[in-house]
């Protein structure tokens, strides 16, 4: 550790990190445009130019190491005359057009203008004519007017995916980001660059004049469709209640975490936001029930319960089937683990997952599903559904997710659930599937409720929810719990599960791979 | 008992006021009805909707669109108006346009005069001069609220 002063604040830092990481360990914020902490400076844009003393003229703070006793000034008066000159450079050959770009109100180069510029330009050429709207991707689309030349994406392509789609072509006035003679980019990971832009110059189709970002709620999540577990951010818009425009998922982008995704997420994740929105469940169906009529989840679990509590105490619990799977939170699988495998001692538990995808070598694994490492930590046998073991003497069965019906045939399904008397459905989606349960209870997805899951990695990630379940939609560990106190037989351990914290907190005491670590 | 007698005699110079007005106007309005004295203001009544008033130019009257040359829409679908407005009265959908010189335009524009204030700030906001309220026209009251909801073409014509 060393001492510099900033601003002339003392501060300590690590020997041979740069002034401008240093700068923002201490809470000041140097504006920067090229720079982004996943790749090695580049200093191309020159909007991080502080004063050092001792140097005659300003010097680059993304690049510069810093040296012991190190005094360097982020506002000085000739500072801050850089900063609007580099500004004023930028804007030069910027069209400007804001209101037409999908970027403005997160565009850095807007936010500097506001903060450090507010100048009348001087300019008065006329601006280079460029290719205002190339496709240079599955869903990326350049304006080559609106590139800075920070380079961000080709760097991006050189040190991330390795494939080198974009370059800068050219020379002086004239250069510009293209792709090499219609060789587009093609990677699983291309919706990156349209996030890691500064500006407006890439942009993404996905997302292209649906809405503008101000408008959009930003909340933390984590990515369920593979075993990875990325951070994420889901982009919301509240909606127009005056023109009964309801609220819409409109992008997802990655969230830093260097343990597990870095700053990047694939496509797969980017794009496949469709299933939190997309033939939601929203209310308790009932197709068939014996007795009397049963809509709040009150008293289904009351139903539930007693039903269970009968074959159990007739010891019949042999004929208790289940079907889980791997959407379901480190907790939810514990309370299903505590209730069905130790209390009741059920020997058929299942699990319908989505099949496997292809992995493509970077962040994206072949399981389909968030949880698998938590549920082979919590101590369940991952087996795929057997229809005709499933079938064989059950009387009752408890099916989790939607994801049967993506495994077998609606007609097989059918033939096999025929043969069970009772048989109850949580399932986030309303499709054919529900038909052929007796009672269908919506659930919430990962986004909608807090856990935990465990990534294929090991590494216990809690989420917090980030959207608001629809209609009836309870999340599965508040049915668990309900069900464990409705059972009666280990109530009291139940009793305490009023948070997903507390269920984790009891895990950490029961399962070692849970405890906390220090 | 001083004070009060105090109130009763601005109570009382008040009502002559009113009544001094009140027979001066009658009495010039009596003349101007009888062709005497024409020019003279009388009683300050406009004779709405014979007379109206002349509205002046820095007026808010009903909203317009503007149109490029080509008569299509001079708006790109910014949205500033939707974000300024204070009575979310406004609502714009996107669209591609397929110059790319324009890019963006609205398919849809809706705005509820049910709800709209006239404050006038969507025509502030808006970065392409698109949208004026200066038609004049303040006469657009209707039966039914839905008739208040103003679309694009309406907005254009």
């Amino acid at each position: 550790m060393i001492k510099i002063f900033i601003d002339k604040d003392p501060v300590e830092v690590e020997e041979g990190t740069t002034v401008l990481k240093a700068a923002e360990r201490a809470g000041i914020h140097i504006p920067h445009l090229c720079y982004h902490p996943a790749f090695p400076p580049e200093g191309s844009c020159r909007m991080c130019l502080v004063e050092i003393e001792g140097f005659p003229k300003l010097e680059l703070a993304c690049s510069t190491v810093v040296k012991k006793d190190m005094k360097i000034s982020t506002k000085s008066e000739r500072v801050v005359e850089a900063r609007k000159a580099v500004l004023e450079f930028l804007l030069a050959e910027h069209p400007l057009d804001c209101p037409i770009c999908d970027k403005a109100g997160d565009c850095k180069l807007q936010d500097y203008y506001d903060e450090y510029g507010l100048f009348e330009s001087q300019f008065k050429e006329v601006k280079e004519k460029r290719e205002k709207k190339l496709k240079i991707g599955k869903t990326l689309i350049l304006d080559q007017e609106r590139c800075i030349l920070c380079t961000r994406c080709v760097r991006f392509l050189r040190e991330v995916t390795e494939t080198q789609e974009l370059g800068v072509f050219h020379r002086g006035v004239h250069s510009s980001v293209n792709i090499y003679d219609g060789a587009t980019v093609v990677n699983n990971y291309a919706g990156n660059l349209a996030e890691i832009c500064p500006v407006g110059a890439i942009t993404d189709e996905d997302f292209r004049f649906k809405t503008r970002s101000w408008f959009l709620e930003k909340r933390e999540s984590i990515c369920p469709l593979c075993s990875r577990g990325c951070n994420i951010l889901i982009e919301y818009h509240p909606g127009f209640a005056r023109f009964e425009v309801p609220k819409k998922v409109y992008r997802i982008k990655a969230r830093e975490n260097p343990e597990v995704n870095g700053f990047w997420i694939c496509d797969r994740g980017r794009y496949g936001y469709s299933y939190l929105e997309e033939g939601r469940a929203d209310q308790i169906i009932l197709n068939k029930i014996d007795g009397e009529n049963v809509l709040t989840w009150e008293n289904i679990s009351e139903y539930l319960g007693e039903k269970i509590k009968r074959l159990y105490s007739a010891k019949k619990a042999t004929g208790i089937a289940l079907i889980l799977h791997t959407w379901l939170s480190n907790e939810e699988l514990f309370l299903v683990h505590k209730i069905f495998k130790e209390d009741l001692k059920v020997e058929k538990i299942f699990f319908a997952d989505p099949p496997q995808i292809e992995a493509d070598g970077y962040l994206l694994t072949s399981d389909p599903s968030p949880n698998i490492r938590g549920a082979l930590e919590i101590g369940f046998d991952i087996k795929t559904v057997d229809l005709d073991a499933l079938a064989d003497g059950t009387d009752f069965l408890l099916a989790f997710g939607p994801f049967l019906s993506g495994l077998f045939s609606l007609g097989d399904l059918k033939e096999a659930l025929d043969k069970i008397k009772g048989k109850v459905l949580f399932s986030y989606y309303s499709n054919e599937l529900n038909s052929l349960f007796d009672i269908v209870i919506p659930v919430a997805l990962i986004a909608e409720k807090a856990g935990s899951l465990t990534n294929v990695d090991g590494i216990v990630q809690s989420f917090q929810p980030a959207l608001e379940p629809p209609g009836e939609s309870l999340p599965e560990w508040k049915v668990l719990a309900d069900l464990g106190k409705k059972l009666g037989i280990d109530s009291k351990f139940f009793e305490k599960f009023t948070s997903p914290d507390a269920i984790l907190g009891e895990m950490g005491k029961k399962i070692t791979f849970f405890q906390e670590k220090e | 008992m001083i004070k009060a007698l105090g109130y009763f005699i601005e109570i009382i110079r008040g009502i002559l006021i009113t009544a001094r007005h009140f027979v001066v106007n009658l009495f010039f309005h009596i003349l101007k009805v009888l062709g005497i004295k024409t020019k003279r203001k009388g009683a300050v009544t406009i004779q709405y909707p014979e007379q109206k008033k002349e509205i002046v130019s820095r007026h808010r009257s009903l909203h317009r669109l503007m149109t490029r040359p080509d008569g299509k829409p001079r708006c790109v679908a910014c949205m500033l108006c939707v974000t300024v407005c204070p009575s979310e009265c406004i609502y714009v959908e996107a669209a591609e346009d397929p110059d790319p010189e324009i890019q963006k335009y609205p398919a849809k524009f809706i705005i509820d005069l049910g709800r709209c204030c006239f404050c006038g700030f969507c025509v502030e906001a808006c970065p392409e001069d698109a949208i004026r309220m200066d038609t004049g026209n303040v006469h657009f009251a209707q039966y039914s609220q839905q008739d208040l909801i103003y679309d694009l073409d309406k907005l254009i014509g």
